[in-house]
């Protein structure tokens, strides 16, 4: 029906999945392009996003490498068994053979009273009590070796089915530090968590309110695009690209913060390894880690574009 | 594309925009719609455009019924029309070329199809020198006559202008009058709004005349042959 082309020859449209290629494509070059043009709002948006993401990450991190040198710690002699009196060194070394049969044993060690008294002795330099004594007060001990895969709650199961065995006096647990330690690391991870779902929260609201602004600033835009054919998903393009970049770029920072932090905290970090024998094993945030941010921050982007947009741009119409 | 209006009417709160509208233009016609202002000219282009919807009766183009496209279609509908509107609606954030290139991004075009059309609709509004410029930088004249490149470079099957030469004096409007005849004639079906009645009687074509919402005279007589 129509003839000749008034604009001049040319062949049609391309195939939908190149157009659809060619859209995104312009629309990621249109929205890098309108993000230039507003230096200052776009950066502080940035990092705003960046220390949303860099606080929990870096919480998580730090809780992260901690737990998994905790769990590298050579499990310490952490169970000391002693012996009634009466018992003889004989029936605790059979004593010891039978424990060491157990599940959750490594290996037992045995200390007859006579040497414990001698390096008890040694070890305070009481020399003079020796001298007092009219009989060795200590019992036989039996150091326990815990198999290194077992946690704090079946120490204490293995406590308590140690105690009730015929000849054993009393077992002595020396596993509070590490309890206590699991436990902090376990409160410290879920702070960071939910933490960071507030943080994630935040940083869907505050993008999606500068892509309102954005949509609002270019409303005659939307308008236009519109009336001549463009559909909601033509509109929506270059602001949801705009999220990703943002969120991207957020992600990217945070990452940068966290790596200077880091720097900065270096000294302390490994001073505090120091004081428990150990050194930094594990890195406690590393390239992978900066990837997943990056990728976390462009999805949140891109979440909080689609959702501003679908409050925001759809109800734009030409009228 | 022929299209029917066929016994509309458009209801706005308590008042009628327009009363039983019936009539049809043949594909490749051009009309001329004229009438006092708030007779129901831009409420008959707006159903057209399905910017609004009729209250009754059906308005077909090229024998779909307009009350059949969903909502989620109407862009893909709006597509076959190439649209001039009094405002110009141009977008001051981009050059000439790129206001003109908008409708082939969003159909998809290719960057070399895209830059050929443009500067073929370009040169036949006289504008090709000036596709680099913002479109703030040219006059009221000039920014109509990039407006009108714009809703033809994607060769839609019907062009609508609504009231093209509002603003214009009469040589220019008769300029741009002359344009749209010169699109008529390879084979556009054109419907222009105007109340410059003294221009568009010396067009020699088909006149519907509108008056509080119906339809007054069925002017097909007087038009020519293009």
């Amino acid at each position: 029906m129509v003839g000749q082309s008034p604009a001049g020859a040319g062949s049609g449209p391309r195939p939908q999945v190149l157009a659809w290629a060619y859209h995104h494509r312009a629309a990621a070059k249109t929205s890098v392009e309108k993000m230039l043009r507003e230096p200052i709002s776009n950066t502080l948006t940035v990092l705003v996003i960046a220390f949303a993401l860099a606080l929990p990450t870096f919480g998580l991190a730090l809780a992260n490498a901690v737990n998994q040198e905790v769990k590298r710690l050579d499990a310490p002699p952490q169970l000391s068994l002693l012996t009634e009196s009466r018992v003889t060194l004989d029936d605790a070394k059979l004593l010891a053979e039978r424990i060491a049969l157990r599940p959750g044993v490594a290996s037992v060690k045995v200390i007859d009273r006579d040497t414990a008294l001698t390096e008890f002795i040694e070890a305070t330099g009481l020399d003079a009590l020796s001298s007092r004594l009219e009989s060795n007060p200590l019992p036989h001990t039996l150091w326990l070796y815990p198999a290194p895969n077992i946690r704090s709650a079946g120490l204490e199961q293995l406590s308590q089915d140690l105690t009730v065995l015929p000849g054993v006096a009393e077992v002595v647990l020396d596993s509070r530090w590490l309890e206590r330690l699991e436990a902090f690391l376990a409160l410290a991870r879920s702070i960071a968590v939910a933490l960071g779902m507030a943080m994630a929260l935040g940083v869907v609201l505050t993008l999606g309110n500068t892509l309102r602004l954005g949509i609002e600033s270019r409303r005659e835009e939307i308008v236009v695009i519109k009336l001549i054919g463009g559909g909601n998903a033509f509109a929506r393009r270059p602001f949801l690209y705009t999220g990703a970049l943002i969120g991207a770029l957020g992600g990217l920072v945070s990452g940068v913060l966290i790596f200077m932090t880091l720097e900065i905290l270096n000294a302390p970090i490994s001073q505090l390894f120091e004081l428990y024998d150990r050194s930094v094993t594990v890195a406690i945030f590393d390239l992978s880690d900066l990837t997943v941010l990056v990728g976390l921050g462009s999805v949140l982007g891109w979440t909080s574009a689609c959702y501003s947009v679908q409050l925001h741009l759809t109800r734009i119409q030409p009228r | 594309m022929d299209l029917v209006f066929d016994r509309v009417g458009k209801r706005f709160d308590q008042r009628d925009a327009l009363i039983d509208l019936t009539f049809s233009m043949a594909s490749g016609e051009m009309a001329f719609l004229t009438g006092h202002s708030g007779a129901g000219k831009s409420t008959l282009l707006r159903l057209l455009l399905l910017l609004d919807r009729a209250t009754s009766g059906e308005v077909s183009v090229n024998g779909r019924p307009l009350s059949k496209i969903r909502d989620s279609g109407i862009a893909a509908y709006r597509r076959d029309f190439g649209v001039v509107f009094q405002d110009h609606k141009l977008l001051f954030d981009r050059s000439v070329f790129h206001n003109v290139a908008l409708p082939l991004e969003i159909a998809g075009f290719t960057k070399r199809d895209i830059d050929r059309r443009v500067r073929a609709a370009l040169d036949k509004v006289g504008l090709l020198a000036r596709e680099r410029a913002s479109p703030e930088m040219l006059s009221g004249g000039e920014q109509q006559r990039v407006g009108i490149a714009r809703a033809v470079v994607a060769r839609p099957k019907i062009l609508i202008a609504d009231e093209p030469t509002g603003n214009l004096d009469p040589q220019l409007s008769a300029e741009i009058m002359g344009l749209f005849a010169a699109f008529n004639s390879v084979g556009v079906t054109v419907i222009v709004a105007s109340h410059d009645l003294g221009l568009i009687s010396r067009m020699s074509q088909r006149i519907l005349t509108l008056k509080e919402g119906r339809l007054i005279t069925l002017n097909t007589d007087l038009r020519g042959d293009s």
